[in-house]
């Protein structure tokens, strides 16, 4: 066999050779110095190559901002985002920021108790068709959102989750009234999928909490609340769905492991642990996906009463995975290769959310939060 | 399909405001285009989701610099950004100068090289960059190769014409 020319070795470790293709260059290589002394050059030239791009990627490496539905409407939604978090305190982390707010809105919630109706699953679906109507593209708008910073990562958006808008509507509703909330949004997903385009029913949501400002935010269920879906998991499922080991609380006995949907996660693991024999704390490890519908929802349900507290935000950003451009140059590139051929290892090259909540005071679930460590078998 | 579009989304974005960027070089911009580009895909639905977008974005870059051209004209001038830029000893600017090292030596391959490697960077298959570009399929790797290998060695020539300078 010949030499193998410069584009097939770049194919070759680009991993764009056919598995026959990339067989023969190995053959070829295996016996043929000169080529394997080129294929180690070739390697670096391309590592070099990728850190030097990786020198001109983009100064700030948040993470993606909320798909941008809201770039299809005019008007100030996103100014309106901006200001209800500034007068929070807080001016910069959306949708997390948020989930702890709603946190503690659920709080005062419980304690006040009654269950607000969740009177939004016709509306939605009804104002869906409509919207295809509307002009693409307000930079304006979307450079609002943009300008904050944007908190965790984006990943793992699966298209039925784009049907979750309905969630955030249920935003602040006190705890005992969660589950069925939960039920109601479920509801209101099923009717979306049942007849609309998901993205369009979302638009129809957007649309609905802009127009409806008035409407009371005891309607916004507030603990960015979570739905159990399944059966009691194993570490190995829960490790699979997360792409990564879940977050717990080491020397805790781990109760059981569950997964759950929440708005603005593609994969939510809840893991409960015993703090006591009386006391169970949950941690919740999710990873965010795309459809940050929370945070265009949240643009009209955001409002001082709710977002006084933001600052005891008890969300973190996971370090299970660092962000791509942080790795080196080599493992960079494999990632992004990855990145576009699998949904799956895309899931661990996100950042993990990671929560804990329990009947204590926030500090001690902060003190919780700062002993995690991923859970190994 | 917006379902799908979702995932392109997930899966996309970065890369195509990473590739936006690489073209404006202004990372707010480069969002902003790239939100665009998506909103724009939104009401399009186009089948292939992925390799619309890139050339959409592609194509708003051009007009982007085009319309900066118009308005700052000096702004735009890659060649005539002086090298001084990154000679402030403050260790913040050398990011920075990095940066415009890293530009300077881009814009030194062809257009043709320049896409296909920045496409590549973006996380396109060799098959996709093909068919945006133009390039047969097989002669993508040819082409990725000599773009990687004139990036660095322009990179590390304007590297010691800086050193020089700087000396």
């Amino acid at each position: 066999m010949s030499h193998v020319d410069d584009g097939t070795l770049h194919a070759y470790l680009d991993g764009e050779l056919t598995a026959v293709e990339a067989q023969g260059v190995e053959a070829h290589v295996a016996e043929c110095p000169a080529c394997r002394g080129r294929l180690q050059e070739e390697r670096a030239l391309i590592a070099r190559a990728d850190e030097l791009l990786g020198l001109a990627a983009p100064p700030d490496r948040g993470a993606s901002p909320p798909f941008p539905l809201s770039a299809l409407r005019r008007g100030g939604q996103g100014v309106r985002l901006l200001s209800a978090l500034r007068r929070g305190g807080q001016g910069v982390r959306l949708p997390l920021a948020w989930a702890a707010t709603v946190l503690l809105a659920l709080r005062v919630g419980m304690y006040l108790g009654g269950a607000p109706p969740a009177r939004h699953a016709q509306p939605a679906a009804e104002s869906a068709g409509d919207l295809t109507a509307h002009p693409a593209a307000t930079l304006p708008a979307v450079r609002e959102t943009l300008s904050v910073k944007r908190p965790a990562a984006s990943p793992a958006q699966r298209p039925r989750q784009a049907q979750r808008p309905a969630a955030p509507a249920a935003q602040a509703a006190p705890e005992g009234a969660e589950r069925r909330q939960a039920n109601a949004v479920g509801e209101v997903a099923h009717a979306m999928e049942a007849g609309e385009d998901s993205l369009e029913a979302s638009r129809a949501r957007e649309e609905r909490t802009a127009a409806q400002p008035p409407m009371s935010s005891a309607l916004y269920r507030a603990d960015g609340g979570y739905t159990v879906t399944g059966p009691a998991l194993t570490l190995d499922s829960a490790r699979a769905l997360l792409g990564a080991d879940p977050q717990v609380v080491p020397g805790l006995p781990v109760r059981a492991i569950r997964t759950a949907r929440r708005m603005g996660y593609s994969v939510l693991v809840v893991v409960e642990q015993a703090l006591d024999s009386s006391t169970t704390i949950t941690v919740i490890n999710g990873r965010p996906s795309t459809l940050q519908l929370d945070a265009v929802v949240v643009s009209s349900a955001a409002r001082p009463d709710s977002t006084g507290a933001a600052g005891r935000a008890l969300v973190v950003r996971g370090r299970a995975a660092p962000p791509t451009d942080s790795l080196p140059p080599a493992a960079r590139k494999a990632d992004a290769a990855w990145y576009t051929r699998g949904a799956f290892a895309d899931r661990s090259s996100a950042e993990l959310f990671v929560e804990v909540r329990g009947p204590l005071s926030a500090d001690s679930l902060a003190a919780l939060k700062r002993r995690l460590q991923p859970l190994r078998p | 399909m917006p379902d799908d579009l979702a995932e392109v989304y997930r899966t996309t974005y970065r890369a195509l405001v990473r590739f936006l960027y690489r073209r404006v070089w202004d990372a707010e911009r480069a969002e902003d285009l790239a939100q665009e580009a998506f909103a724009r895909a939104l009401v399009h639905k186009p089948e292939k989701a992925r390799g619309w977008l890139f050339v959409v974005a592609a194509n708003m870059a051009r007009d982007d610099a085009r319309r900066a051209a118009r308005e700052r004209r000096h702004l735009t001038l890659l060649k005539a950004e002086p090298q001084e830029t990154d000679s402030g000893a403050d260790d913040a600017l050398h990011a920075e100068g990095e940066r415009l090292r890293v530009r300077a030596a881009l814009e030194q391959l062809t257009p043709r090289d320049r896409e296909a490697l920045l496409l590549w960077d973006s996380g396109l298959s060799y098959e996709e960059i093909a068919a945006q570009t133009g390039l047969a399929r097989g002669a993508v790797g040819t082409t990725l190769a000599r773009a990687r290998r004139r990036l660095v060695e322009a990179f590390e020539a304007g590297g010691k014409g800086e050193h020089v300078a700087r000396g």
